[in-house]
């Protein structure tokens, strides 16, 4: 394990709550992590019911009109997650906002959050190969899929998306849809693709979105790391599928795995080595 | 009654119409129809722009062979097909 737990216990987060390297590789890959902090079942029907009798949508001050919301991003599941993802002194940004799906709610097209938020500290623009900010996503209910889910297609972090030219897309056949129980967390990359759908039930949806930034590079992990697993970690980022792509992506796509990998890792990067992998059994015949 | 055009824009992996469909988004010629992201469905209507065309689908658009702006800034997914199929419709 890497001697940067100590770091994370020092700032109140435990060897524990710190994501492993299967799981830090599934977020390179995915671009997506669910956490689901355990809290009583009233505690997020409570939020619920605070957040239906708000007048108005309080914006960035939806952590000040139902205060509960923090206790939820200060979980310690919550903040190891984000602790591994973005080290150990990661920021909350000030952009916060809460959305309400009402029944009826038409699908929002597929998008990237704005890069125009004056509160995001850096204006770092699109990042990647890099784990620069992260969409935090909170539901206080269940979400059923016909409720308005959050959909997102795995891996399109990799890819800068030009809104126009993808407008003619609906569903796409590797879509992921955030069909989740109450108190789930959803952590995302802040460039993943992704869209609120139509709800088309009768019960509100609330969905609640904190910004999480980082605040310095890594020197070395901020998760459970073992550099026992480097081998396997690296033929995972070559091979591990995620949303189906055009062939001429897959060469990009994998060089950015690695190098948000390594972006993270610090000084315990993976070595670029030249690695025969066709060698082995010959292909069977097909009969 | 009145003969309409049905749209049905078809990603696929390759200019190939054989590659596998990726995305897929079917317009009606229903006037308030809506196009949107459908969270209650897994899968496409058609594994392949091949399968639409042997279910009576006619290209009318094939994807620029030049390729997925490969080297740009931007990226878009699939190269897309767009088909058609010419039925009638109840004004």
């Amino acid at each position: 394990m890497t001697s940067a737990t100590t770091a994370f216990e020092a700032s109140g987060v435990s060897a524990q709550n710190l994501l492993n390297d299967d799981q830090v590789a599934d977020f390179v890959i995915n671009g997506y992590h669910i956490v689901e902090p355990q809290f009583p079942a009233e505690f997020h029907s409570q939020i619920y019911s605070d957040l239906e009798v708000l007048p108005t949508n309080p914006g960035d001050e939806i952590n000040k009109a139902v205060p509960n919301i923090d206790e939820i991003y200060e979980h310690p599941a919550v903040r190891g997650a984000l602790s591994s993802l973005l080290g150990a002194d990661y920021s909350l940004a000030a952009h916060r906002h809460c959305h309400r799906n009402h029944p009826g709610t038409r699908s929002q097209v597929w998008h990237q959050d704005s890069l125009n938020i004056p509160t995001l500290d850096d204006g770092h623009g699109r990042v990647s190969d890099h784990v620069q900010s992260v969409l935090v996503m909170y539901y206080p209910q269940d979400v059923a899929s016909n409720m308005g889910p959050t959909a997102l297609i795995p891996g399109s972090h990799l890819f800068t998306a030009s809104g126009d030219r993808n407008a003619s897309h609906g569903n796409f056949r590797d879509q992921i849809v955030a069909v989740v129980p109450a108190g789930s967390v959803l952590i995302l990359h802040y460039d993943i693709w992704h869209a609120g759908t139509a709800n088309t039930s009768d019960q509100v949806r609330y969905m609640v979105k904190y910004l999480f930034e980082r605040e310095s590079e890594s020197a070395e992990p901020s998760w459970n790391h073992d550099a026992a697993n480097d081998d396997r970690i690296f033929e995972r980022l070559e091979r591990d599928d995620a949303a189906l792509i055009q062939r001429s992506l897959v060469g990009k796509r994998n060089y950015r795995r690695t190098t948000m990998w390594n972006n993270l890792a610090g000084s315990a990067g993976l070595s670029y080595e030249y690695r025969d992998k066709w060698s082995g059994e010959w292909p069977k015949p097909n009969v | 009654m009145a003969l309409k055009q049905r749209l049905l824009y078809l990603s696929g992996q390759s200019t190939d119409p054989r590659s596998p469909a990726i995305s897929q988004a079917l317009h009606e010629p229903v006037r308030g129809s809506i196009v949107e992201i459908d969270p209650t469905k897994t899968g496409l209507d058609y594994d392949s722009v091949y399968e639409a065309i042997c279910d009576g689908w006619r290209v009318v658009h094939f994807p620029d062979q030049r390729g997925s702006l490969e080297g740009s800034e931007v990226e878009v997914f699939g190269y897309q097909f767009v088909l058609e199929k010419m039925e009638q419709f109840d004004d």
